[in-house]
């Protein structure tokens, strides 16, 4: 159980440590705080982004433990200790990760706003089965709803990802 | 949105979150996943004054066989369900039930405890389990107790845990059946709540139905087992016509409501194309 | 089609595509200013109720709240976007008119007190009886949601062109249906937030907003502040489809509370105060009648149409009008008449979305001429085809067509969607069907009466010429404008993409645009950074002249290298070329602005639905039907469109899945639901039910060559007119599959199981009567759960 800390007015926080992006983060929580919003307001990853806060649209998605989640349904408490990435840790020293060159050649990214849950979606898929079909893929990423695309592009992006057939500027 | 505040609890062991639910009695909710006690503190249909944390009880997150029986940790994850190589092969309409349920990210969180002790008609896994004659085990600084899952549930959300009691673990028995599977109709094809759904599982030997199990989904206020359709299916021989009687016999014990998602008597409907479609896989393709 | 462009007609990759992959792209809800505080509206939970007092008090002494305010804090001054109806306040001060209706906020040090301070402000209502079928919102007796607005009609429109009667009593077969449509919402994904920050005088509000313009406008109008003290910035957007073209409380209440607290306020909406802000889909009756001769040739077509507007008019007069103005865009006929009522109800308002007003006259026009074609015994290609629109035509309501390629869009999606071969041998249960779409690229007339130009832009070279910035106030809302408009300043400039900077929809950086709607940015917009690009090249080929001691007229500038077009082998770098402009004659900038000509007819209404430029498109979807559960399996659909010459293909074909989705969405799955208490039933993800991946069927688009004579480059709009054939295209594949008809959206599946459960029902009635006389294949008229309808004239 992560050290509590009660405040003059009674409030209590925990010390807990959230291990982001391969970056150990000790932060005061409070019990009732979420996920997401540790993410985005105290550790300033706003590429995690807040949809539905319900868990109906995938925005918020984070990789715990390398399983995607929605982060808008974990208590920030529940992840401590926990290994997390989110998706300003996917490209590595500042080189795109391939689903991510792969979004941009194939135009999957329209406004953009579903595109890190979907990144992290495919990422954790891809990374578990470097060969699914087309109706994995789709299942893979049936929780990260797109309101711009069809999610025509998005496939043929995972797709060509899985297949090797990314190249730096493939237009 | 905003999770009202709660005081927070992450025992180590079963029978410290035992003594502290013990301590709390109706005071506490037990946070198992939190799709659905996260869900319903945000929109305002919850309010806990304390949220006891299970995350730290790894033993119930495993899936094991024991001699005569599959036993499965309360905290197993609806994708630990989906991807369980012996899940798979012992019962595979189980997995398949665990994946129809939601989207990968709910099912990396939620848990098969959860969906049971929340006790909603269109929960996916219960069906399915009580059709494989699951009963779950009770846990509290009382004792425990074990029950038939079929005996769990009484009303909508409504169930027979009792204030300091965990639900622990789920147990299949061994079985006769020669198959069984759980048919759900949604309105889209991932993250949809059943417009109703139907369980089987049967017994077959030659072309007579020897045992069968038919177990409804968001049919009525809870979870319900069919017996009437049931009994008109044994030692019968199987043809479509039989199938299709059985069907009706499940669709008139439904009694579902009017919802967003459908209407009563168009729920009435699929609940007797599902069971006549349910039975019919189950019969020809096993588990599955 | 060949051409010499170097950078126009490629798929080069989105300007913003690393930003966004990477998380980086900060949208408006991602930025933090320091001591910024964060706001929340208090709404109505009563459809129609009268306040009676509002007590803040409790409220005002919870630790962390820095202000409430209510009506007697704010302008009373009256707003919306169409000018011709201000009906919506600020705060409501003597009644709410629906469920989610603005009445007060509070401005908190974090986001959870503001969700605490909301439950303590004490409102005492008084409850009123309430207009929620928007059927009977003119009948006598009604509850008035406005006092000044008899029989609650906020839209009322009579058209007619042509002599209807006369042609109708002509026709070889008349033939009328009704339909009616449902409330749809755009749900971006991206929920809507502002921030509001006051420096003296002068207001900055960073927005999700599709037009940064109109907000200026009328957030200047409504504090009475010149526009010059109003600064509206776009950070990037994450869909808004048409709903998030108005500003909203956000912007409103979020400026008064940071006037009153002296900091930066951030507000927001969660997505359960998206659906109830709403601005969606109208619902709509549709009433259809046309007369054609024997070979299905239209004669003349009769709209009489009734809407639900909701509480309040957003765009609401635009989409009434839209909704007769288009109908006669992809067929010729002459006569046309077009009835519209457009009412007020306590519900939340509608506005404008995606394919504005268009696609569900457009399902009811498609489904009813599929009725006719049965009738007659004709394909329903054919009869699309006898009847397609060709080009340089005028329609009846005075709009003139320059490119049409819609019969070329209709004889390629037959054969790419192997139509003739399906229609013949598609199995009971198994359906196709077609529909056609058109849709303005940009609107001819500004939202609000004005000569401003429609679209400005310039570029400016940096002074080593190794990049370029163009500063425009467009608005990329995610559809691509940004990348679209920078390949186009490149061209335009002889440059390359590669070396683009955009600078957008900042209204005190980048100039007048009127923003993301109306389909208008690459054709408009796109004229005028077109402009500025030709001004940049022409001062960089003066200069590149006297560099090379040869006439201007004799150089060209292409991918960033100035050539002589009679030298081979003289040439300069654009880099060089443009730095010796700069050492010499200062900045190298380019201007371009744009006005489209004056368009249209002279009768009342005249102004909506024209465009100097219009869109067209035929879709062919095919279905299959469960025929016990209704369930609808789509089993592929092709597009083909006309939308003049394409600037990146990728990005376009993306415009077209994503408009299909949502017309997709709103043929089968999509509705929102009220209780009978005018509550939304389904104000969330789950059971408003967008549709997944795992949903999307597979999906061929294709263009024709096309050319738009009027255009820049001779482009044209895609990003609406994919959305509008939609809806006509399920109903008819699901008439084809069935035999039966489905009058009214979604075309869900319980009511088509229910409609089948009829047809079988009817069949066996008839059977079993004089089973003699049973008639084998005739397809049966029924209705999934058809409404009443008093009619309205």
């Amino acid at each position: 159980m992560a050290q509590a800390i009660t405040d003059k007015d009674g409030v209590k926080r925990y010390l807990i440590t959230l291990n982001v992006n391969g970056d150990a983060h000790t932060v005061l929580v409070k019990g009732n705080a979420i996920l997401t919003n540790v993410l985005r307001d105290q550790l300033d990853l706003t590429g995690t982004k807040k949809g539905c806060e319900l868990g109906d649209c995938g925005s918020c998605t984070v990789l715990l433990d390398g399983k995607p989640v929605d982060s808008c349904l974990v208590l920030a408490v529940e992840a401590d200790g926990r290994q997390i990435t989110t998706i300003e840790g996917v490209a590595a020293n500042g080189r795109l990760d391939e689903i991510q060159q792969s979004m941009i050649n194939h135009a999957a990214v329209q406004c953009g706003y579903c595109t890190p849950g979907m990144v992290l979606s495919a990422k954790a898929l891809l990374t578990r089965n470097p060969n699914p079909s087309e109706q994995e893929v789709r299942e893979a990423i049936s929780g990260n709803l797109c309101r711009c695309t069809g999610y025509v592009h998005i496939v043929e992006a995972v797709m060509a990802t899985a297949q090797g057939r990314v190249t730096p500027d493939d237009h | 949105m905003y999770v009202p505040d709660f005081e927070y609890h992450a025992p180590n062991t079963v029978a410290e979150a035992c003594a502290i639910l013990a301590e709390l009695g109706d005071r506490a909710t037990v946070l198992a996943g939190g799709t659905d006690v996260l869900h319903k503190m945000k929109v305002g249909k919850l309010t806990p004054e304390h949220l006891v944390s299970l995350k730290n009880l790894d033993e119930l997150r495993e899936i094991r066989e024991e001699p005569g029986r599959v036993v499965i940790g309360a905290l197993a994850s609806h994708n630990q369900i989906y991807n369980s190589r012996l899940l798979q092969r012992r019962y595979l309409s189980l997995p398949l039930a665990a994946h129809t349920m939601a989207s990968n990210q709910i099912c990396n969180l939620g848990t098969v405890g959860g969906n049971i002790v929340n006790g909603v008609p269109s929960a996916d896994l219960p069906p399915i389990l009580i059709a494989l004659d699951a009963s779950i085990r009770l846990t509290s600084a009382r004792g425990e107790r074990t029950l038939p899952l079929e005996d769990f549930f009484y009303g909508s959300a409504q169930t027979r845990i009792e204030p300091g009691e965990i639900l622990t673990e789920i147990s299949i028995p061994d079985q006769q059946t020669t198959g069984s599977t759980y048919m759900k109709f949604g309105l889209r094809r991932s993250g949809a709540l059943a417009v109703a759904a139907a369980a089987v599982s049967v017994q077959v030997s030659g072309d007579t139905l020897h045992g069968v199990r038919i177990v409804l989904a968001s049919a009525a206020p809870t979870v319900l087992r069919v017996t009437a359709a049931e009994r008109s299916l044994i030692g019968r021989r199987i043809d479509d016509e039989l199938l299709t009687e059985a069907g009706n016999f499940a669709a008139q014990a439904s009694r579902p409501r009017d919802s967003i998602r459908g209407s009563a008597e168009y729920r009435k409907n699929l609940v007797g194309v599902l069971t006549k479609r349910a039975l019919r896989k189950a019969i020809e393709e096993g588990h599955a | 089609m060949s051409d010499n462009h170097s950078v126009i007609g490629r798929s080069v990759p989105r300007i913003d595509g690393p930003e966004k992959v990477s998380g980086a792209a900060k949208y408006t809800g991602d930025l933090k200013f320091p001591n910024m505080l964060y706001g929340k509206i208090l709404t109505s939970p009563h459809a129609h109720a009268r306040i009676l007092s509002i007590d803040t008090s409790e409220a005002e002494r919870l630790p962390g709240v820095k202000a409430v305010i209510t009506h007697k804090d704010v302008p009373t001054l009256k707003y919306g976007l169409s000018p011709a109806r201000w009906d919506e306040s600020i705060f409501c001060s003597d009644k709410v008119r629906f469920v989610g209706d603005k009445v007060a906020a509070v401005a908190c040090l974090d986001e959870d007190t503001c969700y605490k301070a909301l439950k303590l402000i004490k409102v005492e209502y008084e409850v009123l009886p309430a207009v929620l079928d928007f059927l009977h919102a003119m009948d006598e007796g009604q509850p008035q949601v406005h006092e000044e607005y008899a029989r609650n009609i906020n839209t009322e429109i009579h058209q007619e062109f042509g002599d209807v009667e006369k042609a109708l009593a002509e026709a070889h077969h008349v033939r009328t249906d009704t339909f009616v449509g449902q409330r749809t919402y755009q749900s971006p994904i991206e929920p809507h937030s502002a921030i509001s920050m006051w420096d003296g005088g002068k207001l900055t509000i960073y927005s999700s907003t599709q037009s940064p313009h109109y907000f200026q406008h009328y957030i200047a109008r409504e504090f009475d502040m010149p526009m010059g003290d109003v600064r509206i910035i776009k950070p990037y957007l994450g869909g808004g489809f048409g709903g998030k073209l108005e500003p909203t409380g956000l912007e409103f209440a979020g400026a008064v509370l940071a006037k009153l607290t002296g900091r930066p306020v951030r507000t927001f909406y969660d997505r359960a105060e998206m659906f109830a802000h709403n601005r969606g889909r109208h619902a709509q009756y549709m009433e259809i009648t046309t007369g054609v001769d024997k070979n299905g040739k239209i004669l003349a077509a009769k709209a009489n149409f009734l809407m639900d507007g909701g509480a309040y008019t957003s765009l609401g007069i635009a989409s009434a009008y839209y909704a007769g103005a288009l109908l006669p865009l992809t067929y010729e006929f002459d006569n046309y008449q077009f009835d519209m009522f457009r009412v007020y109800t306590n519900l939340p308002a509608c506005g404008a979305q995606r394919g504005h007003g268009a696609p569900q006259p457009k399902y009811a026009f498609e489904s009813h001429l599929d009725n006719v074609a049965a009738d007659l015994g004709i394909d329903p290609m054919d009869i699309r085809i006898i009847n397609a629109r060709r080009p340089n035509t005028v329609t009846p309501n005075d709009f003139r067509v320059n490119s049409c390629k819609i019969k070329e869009c209709l004889e390629r999606v037959r054969v790419m969607s192997d139509w003739d071969e399906k229609k013949k041998n598609l199995p009971l249960g198994r359906g196709i069907g077609v529909a056609t779409g058109s849709f303005v690229t940009g609107a001819g007339y500004p939202i609000y009466r004005t000569d401003l130009p429609h679209a400005a832009a310039f570029i400016k070279v940096c002074e080593d010429g190794t990049a370029a910035t163009l500063y425009t106030g467009s608005v990329d809302i995610g559809q691509g404008s940004d990348t679209v408009l920078c390949q186009m300043a490149a061209e335009a400039m002889g440059y390359r993409y590669e070396q683009m900077k955009i600078v957008a929809a900042d209204t005190e950086i980048t100039p007048l645009d009127f923003g993301a709607y109306a389909s208008r940015q690459t054709y408009m917009s796109g004229a005028a950074v077109k402009q500025a690009g030709e001004e940049v090249k022409r001062q960089v080929l003066e200069m590149a002249s006297v560099m090379l001691g040869l006439p201007a007229e004799d150089l060209d500038c292409a991918d960033g290298q100035i050539f002589s077009k009679s030298r081979p082998g003289k040439s300069l770098s654009f880099e060089e070329v443009a730095r010796k402009h700069f050492v010499l004659r200062g900045p190298l900038l380019g201007r371009g602005s744009y006005t489209p000509p004056k368009l249209g007819g002279n009768f009342k209404g005249a102004a909506v639905g024209t465009s100097p430029a219009y869109s067209f498109g035929a879709q062919v979807g095919e279905v299959a039907i469960d025929e016990e559960t209704g369930e609808i399996t789509v089993v592929g659909i092709w597009d083909v469109h006309d939308c003049g010459k394409v600037i990146n293909p990728r990005l376009l074909h993306g415009q077209v899945h994503g408009a299909l989705y949502m017309g997709m969405g709103e043929a089968v799955w999509e509705e929102v639901l009220f209780d009978d208490k005018g509550r939304i039933k389904n104000a969330e993800l789950a059971n408003y039910r967008l549709l997944t991946a795992v949903d999307m069927p597979p999906i061929t688009s294709e263009v024709v060559d096309s050319y738009e004579p009027s255009g820049p480059w001779g482009v044209k709009e895609v990003g609406e007119g994919a959305t509008n054939p939609t809806l006509g295209m399920f109903s008819n594949a699901i008439f084809d599959a069935m035999g039966v008809r489905v009058n009214s959206l979604p075309l869900s599946y319980e009511k088509v199981w229910r409609a089948l459960k009829e047809k079988r029902e009817r069949e066996e009635d008839e059977a079993r009567r004089k089973p003699e006389a049973r008639r084998a294949e005739a397809p049966l008229e029924t209705d999934g759960a058809m409404p009443v309808y008093a009619n309205p004239s």
